[in-house]
């Protein structure tokens, strides 16, 4: 393990905005910290539950705990916590985030104080815990629950945020107003609890304005991720696996609507130079889902070397723009919030009733194939998260049967050429989100390898 | 296994040499084989493709190219109208999709034996039989046996048990053989199978195995006259275009400097 971490080296990005996430994670973590040692209120809590606004506006500081494990793997070092979590009898086929937290903070909590070398300083001690109920992400429910057993002093507030699974014969917006009603009082849950945890009440106006900023960080986060759309892109996937940081973890906070008008700046500029990822740009690829393995982003940087740059992505892009996402008239910050919520998930909805056999989740990756300009396709199966990657191969099957950009020739039945259209090519890899013994890089790389070929063979078949 | 091929108008010898962890040092003892056979030096060979996963290992190669480009490639030479390729080797399986002898789409299993080859290997050996056996033995059962385990570990012990049973092996082996091809078709069908199929590797020469497969796919399977050698073969078409396109370019192609040592590796 210590010769991993020893070879481990710092990953090269292609912005400069990207590579000031690090310091500011970094930040991020002692900032928890010192705010504990200072007695301000510290929650455990998930990303994309979209409360974010609801804890900046009470001053209660977020400890994203599937940030601290991602961290744990990016540094090399989860085997130790997961293998703990393992020892305390919790399955190794569990969500390896939820392993590695909890397996930490049962150490934490055994010694009294952060265990040996702890990634950064180590993960806080809470005083709450909020999870949320939602579709498949059994963790979001369960882990701070178990987390409990060894923090029975904290106490955990769980609430509900559904949204309806896309049927192509039912309207959503027959739900809608049952959907949003049930969210917003979840939401208006979630502030009593807080409300009474902090001894404060909540300023309605402060987060209007905290809701005001998220809705315009939203807006400028569409708008700069937009601008990868350029030949050749000036930013890639390995670089957005850096800037989800502020949109998953600081919306709401002047911060990350600061930290995005740089990115902006920065990628107009580089556009305007011709300046990309790569000096000479052969494939644009599409990180078509899966979260990546956090200990292998250099994976990116192989694709790089090979001239294969990824413009788009769909992980991480938890917004979408807020001129697209119906908002009735209201001022109140609670509904903006729930209608935000229930909007992005039926986002590709209605796009997706157009197409026959279509599904949501295969129309966003269509409609990022255009407007990108995308050769293939690459998924990451991450084999302890079912949440976000059951139904990927499924999507790739029905992505290839409904989606066939590419004009080949064929031989047909009688010798002779035949004009037809192709699917894009795809590459599933396997491994883990911060799990390292279930990678090997040599694998990976033969499979990508084999991947470039296929792409310039098929870029050779195609008949333009 | 090392494979060597070398090819002028046609094949002019070929070998197929033991890996392993020491062999893979020792690429360059096959190619000498080889050339002995061919009875030509080394400096005659125009150009050398290195494939497989050891192809990073063979310092005298002028270029790498992945087995998955260079199967496409020698399956398509001896069967021109192939449009999907199986090939089960010792270490992983793979599909591949292929038009025109160029790959457009492949999926692979290189994290666990039991896709592979190597799942008959540890069966042959726990059964006692040599593998070449095996396919004779399993086409001789009517009613092959269940192997519900899909781990390798267990399904050996499953074997075990069933043994102990009283099942008899040719029905036994049956099971294991359909056990394999179920498991890599179910790989290969992400792929959305299309006539000609073609099986390669080592896994090809046992009959057992191609009539599983082709039972569970629901398509005849062919199989090439040395379908150990096919990535071989087409390695060096490969490499052979791309010395004559230099040629009719008037110029010599870009190559590696050439040493037939053994390799370091750390
Ligand atoms: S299951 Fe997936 S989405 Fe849920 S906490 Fe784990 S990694 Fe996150």
């Amino acid at each position: 393990m210590a010769e991993e971490k020893k070879k481990h080296k710092k990953r090269r990005t292609a912005t400069e905005a990207a590579a000031s996430i690090g310091p500011m994670v970094k930040e991020f973590i002692s900032g928890t910290l010192r705010a504990k040692e200072e007695g301000r209120k510290v929650a455990f809590t998930f990303i994309v539950c979209l409360y974010d606004e609801i804890l900046r506006a009470m001053d209660i500081l977020p400890v994203w705990t599937e940030n601290f494990a991602g961290i744990c793997g990016a540094k090399r070092d989860a085997e130790r916590f997961l293998e703990r979590s393992e020892s305390l009898g919790l399955s190794r086929s569990l969500c390896t985030y939820a392993l590695c937290g909890i397996g930490f903070d049962q150490w934490r909590e055994e010694l009294g104080e952060m265990p040996p070398d702890a990634p950064w300083g180590g993960q806080v001690r809470p005083d709450m815990m909020l999870s949320s109920g939602q579709i498949l992400c059994d963790p979001r429910n369960k882990w701070y629950q178990a987390s409990q057993l060894y923090m029975p002093d904290v106490p955990v507030y769980n609430i509900d945020l559904p949204y309806p699974l896309y049927e192509d014969d039912v309207e959503f917006t027959d739900v809608r107003d049952y959907y949003v009603k049930h969210i917003i009082e979840e939401l208006r849950g979630l502030v009593a609890f807080l409300e009474k945890q902090t001894g404060t009440k909540m300023d309605y106006d402060r987060l209007s304005e905290t809701v005001d900023l998220g809705e315009r960080t939203w807006n400028l986060i569409w708008e700069t991720y937009d601008l990868r759309r350029a030949v050749p892109t000036p930013m890639g996937t390995g670089d957005a696996m850096n800037t989800m940081v502020p949109m998953c973890f600081m919306m709401g906070t002047q911060e990350a609507y600061d930290f995005f008008l740089g990115l902006n700046k920065e990628l107009k500029e580089k556009v305007a130079r011709k300046e990309g990822v790569v000096e000479d740009e052969k494939y644009r690829l599409l990180w078509g889902g899966g979260l990546p393995s956090w200990f292998a982003l250099s994976d990116f940087n192989y694709f790089n070397s090979k001239g294969a740059v990824f413009p788009a992505e769909t992980t991480y892009r938890m917004i979408e723009s807020m001129y697209q996402i119906y908002m009735p008239d209201t001022n109140d910050p609670i509904e903006r919030l729930a209608w935000r919520w229930f909007g992005y998930w039926v986002f590709w909805h209605n796009k997706a009733r157009k197409r026959p056999g279509s599904h949501p989740d295969v129309e966003w990756l269509i409609q990022y194939i255009e407007d990108y300009k995308i050769d293939g396709i690459v998924m990451h199966e991450a084999f302890s998260c079912r949440t976000w990657h059951l139904g990927l191969i499924w999507q790739l099957n029905q992505l290839a049967k409904i989606y066939k950009p590419i004009p080949v020739l064929v031989l047909g039945k009688d010798g002779k050429k035949e004009k037809t259209n192709r699917e894009l090519p795809s590459l599933v890899l396997e491994s883990d989100i911060i799990d390292i013994t279930t990678y090997s890089e040599v694998d990976t790389r033969n499979r990508i390898d084999a991947f470039i070929e296929t792409l310039e063979s098929v870029a050779k078949s195609k008949v333009h | 296994m090392t494979k060597v091929v070398i090819m002028g108008e046609e094949i002019m010898s070929s070998v197929i040499g033991p890996t392993g962890p020491e062999q893979r040092r020792l690429a360059n003892n096959v190619m000498k084989e080889a050339l002995n056979r061919a009875g030509l030096p080394f400096k005659s060979i125009s150009y050398v493709v290195a494939t497989g996963y050891g192809r990073i290992n063979v310092p005298f190669a002028d270029k790498q190219i992945t087995e998955i480009t260079c199967h496409a490639r020698g399956v398509a030479s001896f069967f021109p109208d192939a449009r999907t390729i199986i090939d089960i080797g010792g270490q992983d399986s793979k599909g591949i999709k292929i038009n025109n002898g160029r790959p457009i789409d492949f999926v692979m299993n290189d994290k666990c034996a039991a896709g592979s080859g190597r799942f008959l290997e540890i069966i042959a050996d726990t059964l006692g039989i040599k593998i070449e056996e095996m396919g004779e033995l399993a086409l001789q059962s009517k009613n092959p046996a269940v192997i519900s385990n899909i781990c390798t570990i267990f399904a050996e012990q499953e074997v075990v048990d069933k043994l102990a049973e009283g099942i008899p092996l040719k029905n036994l082996v049956a099971g294991i053989l359909e056990s394999l091809a179920n498991r890599v078709s179910r790989m290969v069908k992400r792929l959305k199978i299309e006539r000609e199929v073609i099986l390669t590797g080592g896994v090809a020469k046992n009959a057992g195995m191609v009539q599983a497969l082709s039972d569970k796919l629901g398509y005849p399977v062919s199989v090439p006259p040395e379908p150990l050698l096919t990535g071989a073969v087409g390695a060096t078409l490969l490499g052979k275009e791309i010395a004559q396109k230099a040629k009719e370019r008037d110029e010599s192609p870009e190559r590696k400097e050439r040493s037939l040592k053994e390799i370091e590796i750390l």
